[in-house]
């Protein structure tokens, strides 16, 4: 019974590393795909006196990944809408050329600002509208989240690593004679410290076969996806299992450092 | 006595607190082979001098060698390997509780890194030596303070030891267990020549190796002939 509360108290705070760590990198992975879409769905308007070229435009910015001219009848029908009194065949003549930029990746608000400066310098552009006020709200809101679920990690991660050292002092107290008794006989320090390794890896094994199966559900049932409001982008499953390599690495490192940080605390003593 | 010393001792002074020190400027040497007791009132010291043959204490000033390691500046790799030439016995026996007697006994053979078939072989050689055969997955507290003192007499043996270094050996046991363990340090010392250092409070009146006895009094150490 004491056995079994000692290994939960270390995988408690493992599991909240793990499940801090995993939902970060889901997050990270959900918000790249998200910018993808929006980078996809969000374009600038350039208006120029001359034709332009894809080629003429990436020689200013490689970001740029394509273009698309604005049929000026659209431009003319919305004027006949508004019933503007104009020729509107002559009209047609004297109009710009419209286009319709896409970036590869959706550019922060200085990025922005330096494509349309760099934009405005080619010959022949007159306009360019980066409809910067909406791209300020997404781009910023997506800088929250992000900044969101590190804050969430980094939090739980102190907390859990306190935990985690905490717990792995207690089972240095608990083998303290055992390490004593092996020190007096010339036993290295890993062989000393052999069964707080063993304990270690049996728990942050268990921990992370845990947040798998947690993950695994709430993948499954969807309620990721529903609790962040983006029913239309998926979770890969496939990946997630590909993270609990990573997943257990990083668990077994955390507990490696707190083993080697409490046993260099321990047996002054014995050791001199 | 042409043999070599193991253990030298020169105007050392040991000491838990700066200014309070338990042995004060004390010489001495122990050759290879010897029987030495160290004795001398509660308090005077002794365990105190043992711990640092074992390097539980450093000397305050002086020096102490030990089997040619200077122990002052010692530094934890190298204490780690000269306790591998050690073989310690403590009053309270020290056995890992959680451990079978063969398991503890195995501990400095496991720490020397011999084979397992190695290990198995003078364990159960040792076992019966201590007559403790058929106890073997015992646990400690499943045995009496004699067979557990046994136990670490075997330990002890285990990876033949240049030096035995035992605290009060026989101060929890009864008579029977006593002479037992007296025993087994005479023929550690007389077939092996294992040099063996015991503090106690009094030596057996019927032991039958030659001994050197050292007397502590008041911080100073005294060669009693």
């Amino acid at each position: 019974m004491k056995s079994l509360k000692n290994h939960i108290s270390l995988i408690i705070p493992l599991f909240a590393i793990l499940f801090a760590v995993e939902f970060y990198l889901i997050i990270d992975r959900l918000i790249a795909d998200y910018e993808v879409r929006l980078s996809s769905d969000y374009s600038i308007v350039v208006v120029s006196k001359k034709p332009l070229t894809l080629e003429e435009l990436k020689v200013v910015d490689p970001g740029i990944q394509s273009m698309k001219e604005i049929d000026s009848t659209l431009i003319i029908n919305r004027l006949k809408e508004n019933s503007i009194s104009v020729n509107y065949e002559e009209l047609k003549e004297y109009l710009p050329h419209f286009y319709r930029v896409y970036l590869e990746t959706l550019p922060s608000s200085q990025q922005l600002e330096e494509l349309r400066e760099k934009l405005s310098k080619v010959d022949g552009i007159e306009r360019v509208e980066t409809f910067r006020k909406t791209h300020r709200k997404i781009y910023h809101f997506l800088l929250f989240v992000k900044n969101i679920s590190k804050l969430f990690l980094f939090i739980i991660f102190v907390t859990s690593v306190m935990l985690v050292f905490k717990q792995i002092e207690v089972w240095n107290l608990e083998h303290q004679e055992r390490m004593y008794i092996m020190a007096l006989f010339g036993a290295p320090l890993w062989m000393r410290n052999a069964i707080l390794v063993k304990l270690s890896i049996i728990d942050t094994t268990v921990s992370t076969i845990l947040v798998y199966i947690t993950y695994s559900y709430l993948i499954s049932s969807g309620s990721i996806v529903k609790l962040l409001g983006i029913e239309d982008l998926s979770i890969d499953p496939a990946q997630i299992a590909g993270d609990m390599l990573w997943l257990f690495g990083i668990g077994l490192f955390i507990s490696m450092v707190n083993i080697i940080i409490v046993s260099s605390r321990q047996y002054r003593i014995a050791t001199v | 006595m042409g043999s070599k010393s193991v253990i030298i001792a020169k105007d050392l002074t040991l000491a838990y607190k700066p200014n309070v020190p338990i042995i004060r400027e004390s010489s001495f040497r122990i050759r290879s082979g010897e029987f030495v007791f160290i004795t001398g009132p509660s308090g005077s010291g002794k365990s105190t001098l043992l711990k640092s043959f074992y390097g539980e204490l450093r000397p305050q000033s002086g020096a102490l060698q030990i089997g040619g390691v200077m122990m002052e500046q010692i530094k934890p790799a190298k204490l780690a390997f000269l306790r591998k030439y050690l073989g310690i016995i403590f009053q309270d026996y020290k056995l890992i509780k959680e451990w079978t007697v063969k398991k503890n006994v195995m501990l400095p053979l496991l720490i020397a890194g011999y084979s397992k078939d190695v290990c198995e072989a003078q364990t159960a050689r040792l076992l019966k030596h201590v007559r403790l055969q058929g106890k073997e997955d015992y646990y400690p507290l499943e045995l009496s303070g004699g067979e557990q003192q046994r136990v670490a007499m075997a330990r002890a043996l285990a990876h033949n030891p240049v030096i035995i270094l035992a605290d009060e050996p026989t101060g929890n046991l009864d008579e029977y267990s006593s002479r037992v363990i007296w025993g087994l340090l005479e023929g550690a010392n007389e077939q092996l020549r294992t040099t063996v250092v015991v503090v106690t409070h009094s030596i057996p009146p019927n032991l039958e190796v030659p001994y050197k006895h050292f007397y502590i009094e008041e911080g100073k150490i005294y060669e009693i002939s």
